[in-house]
């Protein structure tokens, strides 16, 4: 139901990133999305493209990957909640299946901009030049990206 | 020859579960306004990780109306949320005649077009802010925390949000208030929690509402007390009618700061 201004947000996050690594242009990105929210994968997808348009995002590779809840309790169970038979649309088991005590979702209410993919040659010609980059996560990257958010 | 690199923005979940604890602290599990009495939430995590999920960044914000109203300026705040036509209006209305000669009372209402319910609020000789939110169908915290900003803080002891009559969006989107109230009523049918559970799993107080007519409509409210229970066990839940203002005593200590307080007793959360 408000999948456009969160698609904006996620658009405006890819294009941070992709200014602050001196990149013309975002090859793709994924999304992690929580099953426990109301936000549509399919709608999400659509309104990240429609978002994009005319941007350095505009052709980039949308993944939306949906998240499944995780779920921990006092007592110090924790685990993924079942599914509530009751209702008519998914929703969380919220009732511990250990103690019976009222449990709190630690995972599956996120809408995040997990991964943005940048061509090689536009910020990083060096390394490009040696080997081809990994399509891995590396820890050094990682570092350096969380670096230069926070600057 | 194009090569590719995968940039990783950090995810609270690949860190150790300090961190994860901490994030969720700040963020709130599946109860938001739990980010109640504990101090220190929203401040300590990094800021990489809230902007990069959109929904997180809804969370902290409403965390920081929370931290304005609560604790800068002690004003206590009641989130209505629930369909159009439920009758919160006329709830509100209901708390309204019983507050005390000294009680300073604001309202914030949330509609997609028009000025009627703030017109009813304003009736009663308080101070009130209309939010049209026109395109978006639900209140938001940006809308939120530009509207308290016409109050007087410092002298508001009570303010009351009204929702846009939405019984899906308001899901993901926190306001910042102590206690959201989710009102239902008998009208909608006794399906109507089955229908939207996880909205209920957020509220802190179910009112249901128009119970002089449920016979009427043939809807069993034991039913709708069965589902809550199933969905979001331990809410404490109020049976109304406004209009003939029955169990309006029992929504206001309900709401009571000191009475049934979401922050403790039987929703567990860590801190």
């Amino acid at each position: 139901m408000h999948e456009l201004s969160i698609a904006m947000g996620i658009v405006n996050r890819a294009l941070e990133t992709a200014e602050e690594h001196g990149a013309e242009t975002v090859t793709a990105l994924t999304v992690e999305l929580g099953s426990a929210t109301h936000v549509n994968p399919a709608q999400l997808k659509f309104c990240i493209e429609t978002a994009a348009k005319e941007t350095p995002v505009a052709e980039a590779v949308v993944t939306i990957e949906e998240v499944t809840p995780l779920a921990e309790c006092v007592c110090g169970w924790e685990g993924t909640p079942g599914t509530l038979d009751q209702a008519m649309v998914y929703a969380p088991d919220v009732t511990c299946p250990e103690c019976g005590d009222r449990t709190t979702l630690i995972r599956g209410r996120e809408c995040r901009l997990a991964t943005v993919e940048l061509p090689d040659e536009q910020s990083h010609q060096k390394s490009a030049q040696e080997t081809p980059a990994p399509t891995q996560n590396k820890p050094p990257e990682e570092k350096r990206l969380l670096q230069d958010n926070k600057s | 020859m194009i090569h590719h690199v995968q940039k990783t923005i950090p995810n609270p979940m690949n860190s150790t579960r300090k961190t994860l604890k901490r994030i969720e602290d700040a963020v709130g599990p599946i109860r938001l306004h739990r980010f109640g009495h504990d101090h220190g939430h929203a401040h300590d995590e990094s800021v990489s990780d809230v902007e990069a999920d959109v929904l997180a960044e809804v969370r902290k914000r409403a965390g920081e109306i929370h931290e304005r109203l609560a604790h800068e300026h002690g004003v206590y705040c009641v989130e209505f949320a629930g369909s159009t036509g439920g009758g919160k209006t006329m709830l509100i209305e209901r708390l309204l005649e019983r507050a005390s000669e000294d009680e300073v009372i604001g309202a914030v209402v949330g509609d997609v077009a028009g000025e009627d319910d703030a017109k009813r609020f304003r009736a009663h000789g308080i101070p009130v802010e209309n939010v049209n939110t026109e395109k978006e169908c639900h209140l938001d915290p940006t809308m939120v925390s530009e509207a308290i900003e016409s109050f007087d803080l410092e002298e508001l002891d009570t303010l009351y949000l009204e929702n846009v009559g939405n019984m899906v969006c308001p899901a993901d989107f926190p306001l910042g208030a102590n206690r959201r109230v989710l009102v239902v009523s008998t009208t909608e049918g006794d399906d109507v929690i089955r229908k939207h559970p996880m909205l209920v799993q957020t509220a802190d107080i179910v009112a249901i509402n128009k119970i002089d007519v449920a016979e009427a409509v043939g809807t069993d409210v034991d039913r709708i007390c069965d589902d809550i229970e199933a969905v979001a066990p331990g809410t404490p839940i109020v049976e109304t009618d406004a209009k003939n203002d029955v169990g309006i005593d029992e929504l206001a200590a309900a709401l009571e700061p000191d009475g049934t307080h979401a922050h403790h007793g039987e929703a567990p959360h860590s801190h």
